[in-house]
């Protein structure tokens, strides 16, 4: 039952405390600008908008 | 967003984990029987208005059970329990939209969660997923969210939007 309660979520997304969005699981990514589409077992997309590598996560934020 | 919106205003859905209830706005007389008898639930001034996390489900079933137009409906996700449907469950898909009776929803296509770039502008993920923000972890079911990219919004993490002022190029 429990198990049965898990698969009902397909991602967890979180936002971390010292940046990123952080995503696992199953999900699908598709970036509209550059074009691409991933299937990514996990992913460090920027929030802070000075990554040099967009959509992803430098750790400029840390800096 | 705007045309991410559109998309998907004709039709709704919302899911817990016990069953899946439809918005067709289209046949909505405003009868109100909704948000008078279950505001947690059925907010009008709330985006999105439907919010399956704050009651029941039986509670849930007993009000889209009053709608008297097909605006709301309701099923349940396993697909065995829909087989032995008693009249009085006025508002079930066989009865108000049978059409709805054949959409297999299938654990694979639910459990993929979508999550799009937007060029110039948000992350939209939609889905079945967990959101943690702040130690806080909610479940989110057939949600909709948009998460800021340009670091200017000020109701963090979601977008409001300042993108477009601030003319976030990514």
């Amino acid at each position: 039952m429990e198990e049965d309660k898990e698969n009902k979520f397909g991602a967890d997304v979180e936002v971390t405390d010292w940046g990123p969005l952080k995503i696992t699981g199953d999900f699908r990514i598709k970036d509209l600008k550059r074009d691409t589409e991933d299937s990514p077992a996990e992913i460090l997309l920027c929030l802070c908008g000075k990554s040099g590598i967009k959509p992803l996560c430098d750790e400029s934020c840390k800096k | 967003m705007e045309r991410e919106d559109k998309k998907y205003s004709s039709e709704r859905k919302y899911r817990n984990k016990d069953i899946t209830v439809y918005w067709k706005p289209s046949a909505c007389v405003h009868a109100s029987y909704c948000y008078r008898e279950l505001i947690e639930v059925f907010d009008p001034g709330r985006r999105p208005w439907v919010d399956m996390s704050r009651s029941t489900t039986s509670r849930i079933i007993e009000v889209v059970n009053m709608c008297p137009t097909e605006a709301l409906s309701w099923k349940w996700n396993d697909d065995e329990k829909n087989k032995n449907i008693e009249i009085d469950q006025l508002n079930h898909v066989k009865f108000r939209r049978p059409e709805l009776m054949n959409i297999n929803e299938s654990d694979q296509e639910e459990n993929t969660v979508s999550v799009k770039i937007l060029a110039n502008g948000p992350i939209i993920i939609r889905g079945n997923f967990t959101f943690s923000y702040q130690g806080i972890k909610k479940e989110i079911y057939g949600g909709l969210i948009s998460i800021c990219r340009c670091g200017a919004s000020d109701h963090m993490p979601f977008c409001d939007g300042r993108h477009r002022k601030i003319d976030f190029i990514d």
